[in-house]
């Protein structure tokens, strides 16, 4: 078990997400960066879906009540163990009434805690991952707060010959703030005008603050629409379509002036214009975007998207090799 | 068959393929949606994670790492064309009573908070949605409104929230309204809201942009048990008939709900597309005649 003496800003369980859900209204949420939350769950023996703790820009403080395998991973917060700095991307043995405390990050925005076994809370429509919106999964479907007592899953067997093992560094991502997002392009990008869509693909976008597991916002310049009148239903502004499922990852415009990807958290649905959709494993580089921070959004092919997706594949798979027990 | 154009196909990123029935709203463009879905949802599509049926399109989620992303692009473009019939189509599926209080104080009281938001900020909600469409009597605008039975055309934005569109009229007699100009932060449980041509009864306090123009006495989510697929009101196919009633039975009807008495008023039927597109409103009539 292990009790939380402060929940940092935003901690959550998550695990790989909701699947299957989608046409109740229910997103998949699951770990905002796939790639840390995975080498987490790697590093300490377990397999990549494994639930883990999701901290947001500041960590918390954590009692363990027994002996635990554990892993940082993600957006480099300042940790320690017993006042002892611990290092990020290893796998470390804590023991009954060891006290984690892990501080801010300056780059990055979420950072995992992978354990041995697994967190163990029930699944709700198949998945460990908290949905806050409607309070559904992880613990109390709630982030969480000072007191909880969190329960770990027994440690897989084994585990501890872990203990010590590092992802290589040329594995540890880079927290930057520029990034390059790849999108594919299309869904109801005619509604924007040719001027307009030059500006998106042209111009810097600036995360705004008002960005989180839901969707991120940016601001930028502004663009303009075709203002062709809305289709029948869709409502009367040049931003409207017939509402219909969003992709996670879709591009949309509320209006001339905001610009939202849809994140793991989404509204799975609705009515604005919406462009192109970035790629899935960008998906974790916005997670790890800090307010302010800056990007540039470049088109790929489908078959560019997928080529993207095998390569990261295969260097998991190496990685796999090299920390595997 | 029905009437409607060849289905857009795009690639949403490396996991989804969104498929445009048609960008106007039209019944027809959701029953093929539903016929398409049903269809998908039949074969179980290795490496098909998630079949959403929308208003006028679908979307499905796919694991590229086991189906290649062009191969099921174009085995979806099949079963587009060659599984929409709407002459083998037959839905089984129930019509719902929503008791709803019209015009109720607490929408009223979160349409003027919201005001600056809003294309009319001198009138609240339900005032706007009767004047654009041209009514000057409130009893007129909730019979008008609660006398058409409206289609379940769409579940999403969030888990549980039905959108609804009107059965057996013209487009020039459904009732419209434009949406906030920028979206509401918050939004009354169980409130019922107009954007364009489509109603919503939003299922959890969250952001929106629909008109609010009254509250359902019924919840959207069954949170009494374990959460799944049947907790949830809304299902595309379904009918929604609203029955207006005031604030003592709306209060009843809580407070039963409440203590897990209350049954909603459901009745399974069939619904055959091909009549509706055949018979249009009169179709309607005789399905809603002993409800």
């Amino acid at each position: 078990m292990i009790e939380i003496k402060e929940p940092g800003l935003w901690t959550t369980v998550q695990d790989m997400g909701r699947v299957g859900k989608y046409h109740l209204g229910v997103p998949p949420s699951g770990a905002a960066d796939k790639y840390s939350f995975i080498i987490g769950n790697l590093l300490v023996g377990n397999p990549a879906e494994f639930a883990s703790l999701e901290m947001t820009l500041l960590g918390g403080e954590f009692e363990f009540h027994r002996n635990l395998i554990i892993a940082l991973t993600g957006a480099p917060m300042e940790a320690y163990l017993n006042h002892q700095r611990l290092s990020f991307w290893e796998t470390h043995q804590v023991k009954e009434g060891d006290i984690l405390t892990i501080k801010a990050c300056q780059q990055g925005v979420k950072s995992y805690l992978s354990i041995s076994g697994g967190i163990k809370v029930q699944d709700v429509l198949g998945s460990k991952s908290t949905y806050e919106l409607s309070q559904i999964g992880g613990f109390d479907g709630r982030k969480l707060a000072v007191g909880d007592r969190i329960q770990i899953n027994e440690p897989l067997p084994g585990a501890s010959k872990q203990v010590g093992k590092s992802a290589p560094l040329e594995f540890v991502p880079t927290f930057n703030d520029f990034q390059e997002l790849r999108v594919t392009m299309g869904l109801s990008g005619y509604l924007l005008s040719d001027q307009g869509l030059k500006t998106f693909l042209n111009s810097e976008w600036i995360v705004s603050h008002e960005s989180n597991r839901v969707a991120y916002r940016y601001t930028g310049p502004r663009v303009s629409f075709t203002e062709q009148y809305p289709p029948f239903g869709a409502g009367t502004s040049f931003s409207n379509v017939v509402d219909f499922a969003y992709p996670i990852g879709s591009i949309m415009f509320t209006n001339e002036e905001e610009l939202i990807v849809l994140h793991n958290d989404a509204m799975t649905g609705g009515g604005f214009v919406t462009i192109g959709t970035v790629i899935s494993q960008d998906l974790d580089l916005i997670s790890q975007s800090r307010p302010l921070s800056k990007c540039h959004f470049i088109t790929v092919t489908i078959d560019q998207a997928i080529q993207a997706r095998a390569e990261r594949k295969k260097r998991m798979e190496t990685l796999v090799g090299l920390i595997k027990r | 068959m029905f009437n409607l154009p060849e289905t857009h196909f795009n690639f949403g990123g490396d996991e989804y393929i969104y498929a445009e029935i048609s960008r106007d709203m039209r019944i027809e463009s959701n029953f093929k949606a539903i016929a398409v879905t049903e269809e998908l949802r039949k074969r179980e599509i290795p490496g098909v994670i998630d079949i959403v049926s929308s208003n006028a399109s679908y979307l499905v989620r796919y694991n590229p790492d086991i189906v290649s992303a062009r191969d099921l692009l174009d085995y979806l473009k099949e079963i587009d064309l060659t599984k929409s019939n709407p002459e083998k189509l037959n839905l089984s599926v129930r019509i719902v009573e929503i008791p709803a209080w019209y015009d109720d104080p607490v929408s009223r009281e979160y349409s003027m908070r919201f005001k600056s938001r809003h294309p009319a900020p001198d009138l609240t909600d339900f005032e706007y949605v009767m004047k654009v469409n041209g009514f000057t009597d409130k009893e007129s605008f909730i019979k008008s409104h609660s006398e058409t039975p409206y289609l379940i055309t769409m579940v999403g934005f969030l888990p549980g929230t039905g959108w609804h569109f009107p059965l057996g009229l013209q487009p020039n007699g459904i009732i419209q309204a434009p949406k906030y100009n920028s979206p509401r932060t918050e939004t009354p449980e169980r409130g019922i809201g107009i954007g364009g041509a489509f109603n919503v009864i939003y299922p959890v306090n969250g952001p929106g942009s629909y008109q609010l123009i009254g509250r359902s006495a019924i919840p959207l989510v069954d949170k009494t048990n374990p959460l799944e697929e049947t907790s949830f009101l809304a299902r595309p196919g379904d009918i929604w008939k609203y029955r207006p009633v005031k604030e003592s039975e709306y209060n009843e009807i809580e407070s039963s709900v409440r203590a897990g008495t209350y049954h909603n008023k459901v009745k399974g039927i069939d619904l055959s597309p091909l009549e509706y597109v055949q018979k249009g409103k009169k179709y309607i009539d005789e399905l809603m005649e002993d409800f």
